[in-house]
């Protein structure tokens, strides 16, 4: 069974995605409550996909992910930022820092489920594409 | 169609690193894309800062008796405005959970653990240099 694991700071809301990932029930779900927490237990848990929200204490979600990216051993971790920061810049934030999709809240559980099995499918080669093309692409920008 | 990205503008990096081979591999990884210079301890890094304002800071933390962490504090704390904006990597063969929380406590924007891969490097440096500039934007 694949393992996902939610971090959030809302109890509230850890439930709601336990809940949402259950109706799939093809998922084992583990969570965590601020980043720091959350990387511990993605060391712990080593799971197949990290769904992970923006404002939290002791570490942001853009902060985890850039964590994550940045060694060899979860550099290819399917993440998903699951965040109530609805602006173009905070889901592009999220994007640059490496995360593989962007959701905001409230969610549709049928959304989160069909991000989690987009993501489980990306290949390292997938991410390096990506990475590739928003490098170039914001470069443009600037 | 992504072009190569050999022609995107050269960034200016200053690498903070006190191993001539760490050194060597990171200037040979980021090849002709980037201005790259090269500060060996906090003394010289901070001079190299007080002449020019690097586009990426990247830098170890262990150097010798002197720790990274202490330069990533010194930049966060000055007043003088554009040096505390400098997006900071922390480039190093620290690797535990408690390294990475000081580092982001310290002040870092990434953390990238050794041995690197040369391509995820250079766009990874490209990003946060980009991440750095929206964060001002929205800031002003």
């Amino acid at each position: 069974m694949k393992k996902v694991l939610v971090i959030d700071d809302n109890p509230t809301i850890v439930e709601l995605i336990k809940y949402a990932v259950n109706l799939q029930g093809a998922y084992q779900v583990v969570v965590a409550y601020d980043g720091v927490q959350g990387l511990e237990r993605v060391y712990a848990e080593q799971p197949d996909c990290v769904i992970i929200d923006v404002k939290m204490p002791r570490m942001d979600g853009y902060q985890l992910v850039r964590c994550l990216r940045g060694d060899a051993r979860t550099a290819n971790t399917p993440l998903i930022i699951l965040s109530a920061m609805t602006r173009e810049e905070d889901q592009m934030t999220g994007l640059l820092s490496g995360v593989d999709e962007y959701l905001t809240k409230p969610f549709k559980p049928s959304a989160l489920n069909a991000a989690i099995e987009r993501v489980l499918h990306l290949t390292p080669a997938d991410r390096q594409r990506r990475m590739d093309y928003l490098v170039q692409t914001q470069a443009e920008r600037e | 169609m992504v072009r190569g990205l050999q022609s995107l503008r050269r960034l200016h990096i200053l690498v903070v690193e006190n191993d001539p081979n760490a050194c060597g591999r990171i200037q040979q990884a980021l090849g002709s894309g980037f201005i790259v210079q090269n500060a060996q301890s906090l003394t010289e890094a901070k001079l190299h800062l007080e002449k020019q304002i690097p586009d990426v800071l990247i830098c170890e933390v262990l150097l010798g008796q002197e720790s990274g962490l202490d330069l990533c504090r010194f930049i966060r704390t000055t007043s003088h405005s554009p040096l505390c904006h400098i997006p900071i990597m922390l480039l190093t063969s620290l690797t535990t959970l408690q390294d990475k929380v000081a580092g982001f406590d310290a002040g870092a924007d990434d953390y990238v653990v050794k041995p690197f891969d040369a391509r995820h490097l250079m766009a990874r440096i490209r990003l946060l240099s980009r991440i750095k500039r929206l964060e001002k934007q929205n800031d002003e």
